[in-house]
């Protein structure tokens, strides 16, 4: 996609307002500074160069001293009045505010000096948006959802790239020992998710957070390991069972936040979601919960086996309910 | 004929020239003198050109002051105000860089990253040293896209002006328009979610944004409503956030399960109080103390574990675990479709 006039307008004004303040910048330097290629701040720097005051005659122009630019330093000698750094736009300030801001979250995985840079930026970019800072009308709250000490540990072994211990419960509640490499720690949604390079199975796994026991920092450094850029999206599994669930409308919650093979419109509001199943605990785990809304499951085994399960737990919980009946 | 002057460098004329004009430039002035302006074909381009540049350059915050001349009529004037042009004085070490270009990754929607990016590439003039990224490596948050209804409720949150929208009750799967005052977007368990007063219901209601169905239009004027107290919005967001006070329930644990709990778990304090009936269920289990916010968040876990996992404590997490299970003890006894009590505040923090 071409780059929108708007964000170049902004990038060249940007590199005037950088080039007032800094002297012999190297191309390479300023291709660093604003994130973009050598080539491209040369592109910037020739159309820069052209514009100025209407007549537009040498005197009107935007200048750079030319022989520093033959050596590929960048100079500027005239600016033409637009050299202060402009301040951002209303939709500009917020989005950024607001992303900001949910940072915070990621507190529990950074250490003190990550924090404090963190306390620092927000306070700056609060002075620079001024009073938008106050209205901001978008409210993000993101969750690491780890215990302190394994967002700590999850942090300091991506920050320093060093292979993990981890002890972590799977959705079966069987906990495994493994060392993995750390490649990124995901946080979206609900649940925060570790992508990493498992040794054991020499892939890449998914490891939910708040499903890590404990995580040790070992001494080894953490290999480089070819992964998929998409690796942490969720991809239903083909090899795992077809359930299909109808649910009342009111569980439309389920078609949103779990990752549904089908979704099928049903009248009334109901629905149909078709899911993969891979690991039976996990889809008894959200029967029960949802069961208030179940019209249906197929095939019929799996209805069983979250009946099964819910009269056995309601049966541990017999001795706490023969003594409240009395109260009710 | 010349080539035709790029967008980027028209609007980069058109700033230089309405910094340094004088007094104010004409519309005509700028056709006839900016470059870039020539190039339109007819009055009608000119025109659309340039108010189209001018929505532009105030959306990025340059601050296009329109002028009228006293005895001029209705003869309109431009220039920028420049008292007004700039950052505060702040300087970005390289380290603060890293974590906002960090920031500006966060969101998925486009026009949200598009804002965030334009903000950081001009925090990047008052930068010392370009960004460092060691300090965020491997950090990776995202916010997910609002879909189209997004922008608009953005924007009509930041005007104070009331909208008008199709909207799926998830609860009753009634699809009617809903006129509201919105105050506010959530971006709360996997999706997002507008807070706002519901103008035909005079009460504050949360909808979710998957569920808006079509445009989202204006029905008042900017600055049409005054914006929420500080109650109503704490009051509306209830539901949605874990602002509650933390709370320890008590578990009935059999030994060896529920590892992701023991994790969270503290130790228990030796005179706490059980109910009655706790010693017959933790005779061959173990008392865990978890710390938690919101009731039915842990009763949705807890319910997860089947018979490995009895809360012993808070009654009300203890409850809505067992309705769950009574409900879901009968699932292969259906189709009969059961009539459950309505959970009411979980419907509401899950959207319905």
């Amino acid at each position: 996609m071409p780059e929108r006039a708007s964000d170049r307008l902004v990038r060249m004004l940007g590199m005037i307002a950088y080039l007032e303040r800094h002297e012999d910048v190297p191309v390479e330097q300023v291709a660093a500074q604003f994130g973009v290629t050598p080539e491209q701040v040369m592109a910037d720097v020739d159309t820069l160069w052209v514009t100025g005051t209407p007549g537009y005659l040498p005197d009107d122009l935007i200048d750079f001293d030319a022989s520093s630019y033959e050596q590929g330093v960048v100079r500027l000698t005239e600016g033409r009045g637009v050299t202060r750094p402009l301040r951002l736009g209303p939709r500009e300030g917020v989005a950024l505010l607001a992303a900001l801001r949910s940072l915070a979250a990621l507190r529990p995985a950074m250490d003190a000096e990550r924090a404090a840079v963190l306390d620092s930026v927000l306070a700056k970019v609060q002075a620079a948006t001024g009073d938008a800072a106050a209205g901001v009308p978008v409210d993000v709250e993101l969750q690491v959802g780890a215990v302190p000490a394994v967002a700590a540990a999850v942090g300091a072994a991506l920050s320093g790239r060093r292979r993990l211990r981890l002890r972590y419960v799977d959705a079966s509640d069987v906990v495994t020992e493994r060392d993995v490499d750390p490649v990124r720690l995901v946080t979206q949604d609900e649940h925060s998710y570790l992508l990493a390079w498992s040794l054991a199975a020499d892939a890449e796994r998914m490891f939910r957070v708040d499903r890590i026991v404990d995580a040790a920092v070992l001494d080894e450094p953490a290999d480089e390991h070819p992964v998929a850029a998409d690796a942490d999206v969720f991809q239903p599994d083909p090899s795992g069972e077809l359930v299909t669930v109808r649910l009342a409308g009111r569980a439309r919650w389920v078609a949103e936040t779990v990752p549904v093979e089908r979704t099928r419109e049903l009248a009334d509001g109901a629905f149909e979601v078709e899911l993969r199943v891979v690991q039976p605990a996990w889809v008894r785990h959200l029967l029960l919960q949802v069961a208030d809304d179940v019209l249906d499951v197929r095939p019929p085994h799996v209805a069983h086996d979250v009946a099964a399960t819910a009269r056995g737990a309601l049966a541990a919980y017999a001795p706490l309910l023969e003594t409240t009946a009395g109260e009710c | 004929m010349p080539p035709a002057i790029p967008p980027a460098e028209r609007l980069l004329n058109l700033v230089i020239a309405l910094v340094n004009t004088t007094g104010r430039m004409t519309k005509e002035q700028v056709r006839a003198s900016v470059a870039g302006y020539g190039d339109a074909r007819s009055d009608d381009a000119f025109e659309r050109m340039f108010e189209r540049d001018k929505d532009t350059l105030r959306e990025l915050g340059v601050p296009v002051l329109t002028v009228t001349h006293a005895g001029h009529g209705d003869d309109i004037g431009y220039r920028i105000d420049t008292a007004h042009w700039s950052l505060p004085p702040i300087e970005l070490t390289a380290a603060e860089l890293g974590v906002l270009a960090l920031a500006a990754q966060v969101w998925q929607d486009q026009s949200l990253r598009a804002d965030s990016t334009r903000a950081l590439t001009k925090l990047r003039a008052v930068g010392t040293a370009p960004e460092a990224h060691d300090l965020v490596a491997g950090l990776a948050p995202r916010v997910r896209a609002g879909g189209e209804a997004f922008a608009p409720l953005v924007d009509a949150v930041q005007n104070r002006q009331a909208v008008r929208f199709t909207y799926h009750a998830a609860t009753t799967g009634e699809v009617r328009e809903r006129r509201v005052e919105p105050w506010r977007l959530l971006a709360r368990r996997g999706g997002w979610v507008l807070l706002a007063r519901d103008l035909d219901r005079d009460a504050s209601r949360s909808f979710r944004l998957s569920r808006i169905r079509g445009p989202v239009r204006p029905v008042g004027e900017p600055g049409g409503f005054a914006p929420p107290t500080a109650e109503e919005l704490a009051e509306a967001a209830r539901t949605w956030g874990a602002a509650g006070p933390e709370q320890t329930a008590l578990l009935a644990v059999t030994p060896g399960r529920a590892g992701a709990l023991r994790a969270r778990a503290t130790q228990a304090p030796s005179d706490v109080a059980l109910p009655t009936g706790a010693a017959d269920v933790l005779a061959g289990r173990d008392l865990l103390a978890v710390p938690f916010r919101v009731d039915w968040e842990l009763a949705e876990e807890v319910v997860g574990y089947g018979d490995a996992v009895v809360v012993l404590d808070p009654p009300q997490v203890r409850d809505a675990v067992v309705g769950m299970l009574r409900v879901a003890a009968t699932l292969d006894a259906r189709p009969a479709h059961h009539e459950a009590p309505h959970r009411t505040d979980v419907e509401e923090a899950r959207g319905a």
